[in-house]
């Protein structure tokens, strides 16, 4: 670490990152539009201009923080007038063609541009020509609409298609004042990382097909949780609109599994998470079809089942969290049996990058509770030889193929916690939990690190905690055992 | 506690009929003096240009509807009367309102909206009645929300000559 003086503070700095990260680190704002984190610096934006100088008797000199190493003892000031100025006349070309249409764009509330200029800009345009006319929606593949007249021609898009995924495919073209973002001969764009494209885009210049136009960004509750479409489980942040809708998943910074980034996989994985009809409380078998009843009243009726009909196998969803797989175990104990997971078979998804192909995200934390992922072939061989079925946790009938499930005989009984009611002959108790969003917990990803996964909406009413359910169960056989 | 003296009444009082007499009198010359009353439904109140009735939409002459749902009446609105989802357009204008509720009941006619709103899409009409057999029909949709520009026009006359008092020419280039 390398000791520099920041607004007349001595602060620690990495040399091995520019000066702007120094003063992020240190809690310093230094506005930046082509810098970010993730990606190597260019300094073309020059909005990050700070005053440094490099002794106490070197002259100061107005540089772009992103572009300049940290040296032993340099001086920075972030806030000098002439800093400002420069900032500021900085900021006056890069909105000189920017269209004033912030009621329009997406990004607006949480873009830096607009918040820049509402700190430091000026109220009123000296310019005399007409803005550049430019293409508004510019189709860039499935993905990404870019919108040439926002663009501030940071490439950050440029630089992250290069570095991150490494399949380069923007590029910025023409020279001077005709320079605009293109794919090569207008190609669209492919690869399962273009959604990042519009997280590092400064400005409303690429937007999200399926966000645009949505909702307002500050319309959106935010909550930290972790991503549910891979064992990698990159840390996200979920955007839940004011109705419980998920409107968007995006990265969350986290250096040890995901850096800034996230797959498209996951990115668009919430269309299911709104998905209507979904089974509140629970539901009885009666003669013809199904009866809703109080989620007690069914695992008293599950208790019935289980103590009659002798051993039963326990198959739990590969979405469990480390607490429900817990608390699964304990049933197990109390049944004499002992849990596995539906485990799917590995996607053509995986890359070198994020996705690792497997779709079940707590798979680690479950094998270290003692519970084993089988296939669902292998699973439906043993329920084969069993009087009686525990089927636990959110998608655990998905996964298991409700056609497989269906042509199950119907003497077999079988008991259903799901988010959906299972409607097949072999099913006599179904009883609702709450989704991944609707529940917190903890995933435990391929490397062992523990993410959390976060409460952002609540379950339908009448559903209770997947825990709260099992632990109830495992208590009323207690109860019936020691009555015995 | 209050004491409430009684009055000791007169010995013309305690007659009784010219009291009534005395009373009616009163009654007769009231008939035939002027009204203080207004006949309500028959007699509206006159509104002017500064009166602030229920926000109104409004529509441009081409008929599209110069509302682009960018939140700003829905965040600036104290009382959480509005509520907006957008969708994208055709025209050159990307954006419009999908849904553009604002619940009457709560609506406070305080005009947030009208100053919040960027693009001159929402006004405070003249309208000012507000009845209906249920609440749920006190929850004025888009289409129930939309005026033409030119019913809106006297409003907006004004709110312009308001505007102008702070507005420097260039500001809007």
């Amino acid at each position: 670490m390398t000791k520099i003086i920041l607004n007349g503070r001595e602060v620690d700095a990495d040399p091995e990152q520019p000066l702007i990260h120094a003063c992020h680190t240190a809690g310093t704002d230094v506005p930046h539009y082509c810098y970010h984190p993730g990606l190597s610096p260019v300094g073309s934006c020059r909005i990050c201009q700070v005053e440094v100088r490099m002794n106490a008797e070197a002259p100061p000199r107005v540089m772009v923080a992103c572009r300049t190493p940290i040296s032993e003892g340099m001086i920075v000031d972030t806030d000098a007038a002439p800093a400002h100025a420069a900032r500021k006349e900085c900021l006056e070309f890069l909105l000189k063609n920017h269209p004033l249409d912030c009621p329009i764009c997406d990004k607006a509330g949480e873009c830096t541009l607009q918040d820049y200029s509402f700190d430091e800009g000026q109220g009123a345009g000296r310019t005399v020509e007409p803005r550049r006319k430019l293409e508004k929606r510019k189709d860039l593949g499935d993905v990404i609409v870019l919108d040439q007249e926002r663009c501030i021609l940071c490439s950050r898009c440029v630089r992250f298609m290069d570095e991150i995924p490494k399949t380069p495919q923007l590029v910025v073209s023409q020279r001077g004042a005709d320079s605009v973002i293109e794919t090569f001969m207008d190609r669209p764009l492919t690869g399962n990382y273009q959604g990042n494209l519009a997280d590092v885009c400064p400005v409303g210049a690429l937007t999200l097909k399926p966000f645009r136009f949505k909702a307002r960004v500050w319309n959106l509750q935010k909550s930290a949780s972790t991503c549910a479409e891979c064992s990698r489980g990159c840390s996200i942040t979920t955007e839940v609109l004011r109705n419980g809708e998920l409107k968007r998943f995006r990265p969350r910074a986290n250096p040890d599994v995901n850096g800034y980034w996230m797959c498209d996989t996951g990115r668009f994985a919430f269309e299911h998470a709104n998905a209507p009809e979904r089974l509140a409380g629970a539901a009885l078998r009666n003669g013809q079809g199904w009866t809703a009843v109080h989620p007690i009243d069914a695992l008293e009726v599950a208790r019935d089942m289980l103590v009659t009909h002798g051993t039963a196998l326990l198959v739990a969803s590969p979405f469990l969290t480390v607490e429900e797989g817990a608390a699964l175990v304990a049933l197990g104990r109390e049944l004499g049996a002992r849990p596995m997971f539906v485990s799917p078979p590995k996607n053509e998804l995986a890359d070198d990058l994020l996705h690792t192909g497997d779709p079940c995200p707590n798979r680690r934390g479950l094998t270290e509770l003692g519970i084993d992922g089988l296939s669902a072939h292998d699973i439906l061989a043993k329920i084969a030889e069993h009087e009686s079925v525990v089927l636990v946790g959110e998608r655990v009938a998905e996964l298991m193929g409700p056609e497989a499930l269906a042509a199950l005989p119907a003497a077999l009984r079988m008991i259903v916690f799901d988010s959906h009611l299972l409607d097949v002959p072999a099913a006599d108790v179904c009883i609702g939990v709450p989704i991944h969003v609707e529940r917190a917990g903890t995933w435990i990803n391929i490397d062992g690190h523990a993410g959390r996964i976060a409460h952002a909406r609540p379950a339908p009413a009448g559903v209770q905690l997947l825990t709260r359910s099992l632990e109830g169960l495992a208590d009323l056989l207690t109860s019936e055992t020691r009555a015995r | 506690m209050v004491i409430v003296k009684r009055k000791t009444l007169s010995f013309s009082e305690r007659l009784y009929l010219p009291e009534i007499v005395r009373g009616l009198s009163i009654t007769f010359r009231k008939m035939f003096a002027k009204r203080v009353t207004r006949q309500y439904p028959e007699e509206r109140l006159e509104t002017t240009e500064v009166t602030r009735g229920q926000p109104r939409l409004v529509v441009n002459e081409d008929d599209s509807i110069a509302c682009v749902s960018c939140g700003l009446c829905e965040a600036a609105c104290p009382a959480y009367a509005i509520t907006i989802d957008g969708q994208e357009t055709d025209r050159f204008i990307e954006r419009e309102p999908e849904r553009f509720d604002i619940d009457m009941l709560r609506c406070i006619l305080c005009g947030f909206c009208e100053e919040a709103c960027p693009k001159d899409a929402i006004y405070m009409s003249d309208e000012l009645e507000l009845a209906d057999y249920s609440r749920a029909a006190l929850i004025y949709d888009i289409e129930k929300l939309k005026r033409p520009k030119s019913a809106l026009e006297q409003r907006i006359g004004y709110v312009n000559k308001i505007n102008q008092r702070w507005q420097t020419p260039s500001s809007t280039s």
